[in-house]
């Protein structure tokens, strides 16, 4: 794909010397919006960070274009919430990879912050203590501080891990609005399927246990066979009301699943 | 004369010591700041001790191998070399196998016995060295005020320069770095500000106070709950008054220095404490 913004050839991921999976290609073009989804620890935040340059792959290459502008959304959990930042403070850090070494933030910078408070729905919250939020309104200063650098690609690790069905269906619809008016792609890491199932474009499976990479449209992807290699049992798409369900089936006890 | 007038009429004996104090007591208030917020106070308790240790090596290749090191210069800056490679070791734990706390703490507890096998074979310096650890700030030369105060100069550009990069790496060092930033350079940036001062500020006030400085000034400041801009001046602020009060309190009530600045340090943060406990 010769327009991708980033790109994986033939790459192992992994720490250090030692590879988790091996193999991958993956491109990411603009208006994208690939979920990569699979079970906790199984590689998939080394594979967004990969493609985020944050690691070196241990074999292969990862192309970016050159000058991508990068917003990444980190594990909600990850933050630390004892820093006395408010949630505008927070959003402007999002300014500073752009600044360079020698420039403050400015006017212009905190104008920026402000819209990227307003365009995720907590202009609000702007003078409130980031450890004080809620966990959903900690999420959404976290994207604004992604979005206040304009980026060409977002990534998200676990952007609704913890969140109630109310809160986690308000981030994904955000997510997708985001994507309404512009090239804005978006690389969301998910060990919930479900979540990312009436969202995203494409899918890939990763789990390093089973050795297993799969990248595809969303409608190849949600295949009995593709989901069953994921999940390692047989598992259930449906649609009600205009939205997909996926669930795996439980078995009837002797290792026989019902459907 | 009064105990009080006898300190004025010592002036001349004070002033340099009390000066070194001051600057000291609001350089390690600030940085403290960082310290605590980045969870790394048994860091600087180690980068402490390694800095003593850095003294009783000096100490021991004058006493045992005849290698002159009497210029205060020279075991300053063995002290220097130990706390930076220290600082910039530690600083840059990531959590692998092993917690990082394992490592400091294995670093911490290595150094404190080599400092106290050390001091056993010390025979004319052990005095000295006491002084060091537990703190004397009753004699400081000029020369060490001029270092305390070069090196005070010197983090207060580096950290004003690059606060915001200081601050968003500290702060969430994985986005950082996933949006290009190069939080190993500033890790290191501000350990080495952090492994400068403790040993210039721990040959004049003494290893107990320095790492009470870089720890209850800063707690007492965010306890109260201030923003992150507003810590750095109210830490430094409690800093100099724990510095400055316990100096002149030790002096009239005759009680050891570094102790009595310890527990001035601990009572200016106590109200914010409890006002957290109670609230």
């Amino acid at each position: 794909m010769s327009g991708a913004l980033v790109r994986l050839e033939g790459a192992a991921i992994g720490y250090g010397r030692r590879p988790l999976l091996e193999g991958l290609d993956l491109a990411v073009a603009p208006g994208e919006f690939l979920a990569v989804v699979g079970p906790n620890g199984g590689g998939k935040t080394t594979l967004l960070r990969t493609l985020l340059g944050a690691h070196a792959p241990v074999a292969g290459r990862v192309v970016r274009r050159e000058g991508l502008r990068v917003g990444y959304v980190p594990q909600r959990e990850h933050v630390d919430t004892i820093w006395p930042f408010t949630a505008g403070e927070v959003t402007l850090m999002g300014r500073v990879p752009g600044l360079g070494p020698w420039r403050r933030p400015g006017r212009a910078d905190r104008a920026e912050a402000g819209r990227a408070l307003a365009r995720v729905g907590v202009e609000h919250l702007a003078e409130k203590r980031f450890g004080e939020l809620s966990g959903g309104q900690r999420q959404r200063t976290l994207i604004a501080r992604a979005l206040v650098a304009d980026p060409e690609l977002l990534a998200l690790d676990e952007p609704t891990s913890g969140m109630d069905p109310a809160a986690e269906l308000g981030l994904m619809d955000l997510l997708r609005d985001l994507q309404r008016n512009g090239d804005l792609a978006i690389v969301m890491v998910s060990h919930r399927l479900e979540a990312v199932a009436n969202y995203a474009r494409a899918l890939a499976f990763v789990d390093k246990d089973r050795a297993l990479f799969r990248v595809g449209s969303l409608d190849a992807m949600l295949r009995p066979d593709a989901l069953g290699a994921l999940y390692g049992r047989a598992v259930a798409v449906r649609e009600e009301a205009g939205r997909r369900l996926v669930y795996p089936l439980p078995s009837n006890g002797n290792g026989e699943e019902l459907r | 004369m009064s105990a009080l007038q006898d300190f004025l009429a010592a002036r001349e004996i004070w002033q340099v010591p009390l000066a070194a104090s001051v600057i000291a007591g609001a350089l390690l208030g600030a940085l403290g700041v960082f310290v605590v917020l980045r969870r790394t106070v048994f860091v600087s308790a180690a980068l402490t001790q390694l800095s003593t240790l850095g003294l009783v090596a000096t100490l021991l290749a004058e006493e045992r191998l005849h290698i002159e090191t009497e210029h205060a210069s020279e075991q300053l800056l063995v002290a220097i070399a130990f706390s930076v490679v220290g600082a910039l070791i530690l600083g840059a734990l990531r959590p692998r196998r092993l917690p990082a706390e394992a490592t400091v703490g294995t670093a911490w507890v290595v150094s404190s016995a080599l400092v106290v096998l050390g001091a056993s074979r010390l025979v004319h310096a052990a005095h000295d060295l006491g002084g060091m650890v537990f703190g004397n700030a009753v004699a400081v030369p000029a020369s060490d005020l001029a270092v305390i105060a070069a090196v005070a100069v010197l983090c207060a550009v580096v950290h004003g320069l690059f606060a915001k990069e200081l601050a968003f790496t500290s702060f969430d060092a994985e986005t950082a770095q996933a949006v290009g930033m190069r939080v190993q350079l500033w890790d290191s940036v501000l350990f080495l500000t952090i492994g400068l001062a403790i040993p210039v500020t721990a040959r004049a006030l003494g290893a107990l106070p320095v790492f009470a400085f870089l720890t209850l000034p800063a707690a007492g400041a965010l306890l109260l709950g201030v923003r992150f801009r507003l810590a750095f001046p109210l830490a430094a602020a409690l800093g100099v008054v724990a510095a400055a009060g316990g100096y002149v309190l030790s002096w009239l009530w005759e009680i050891p220095t570094g102790a009595t600045m310890v527990a001035l340090a601990a009572l200016l943060a106590a109200p914010a404490a409890l006002r957290r406990l109670a609230g």
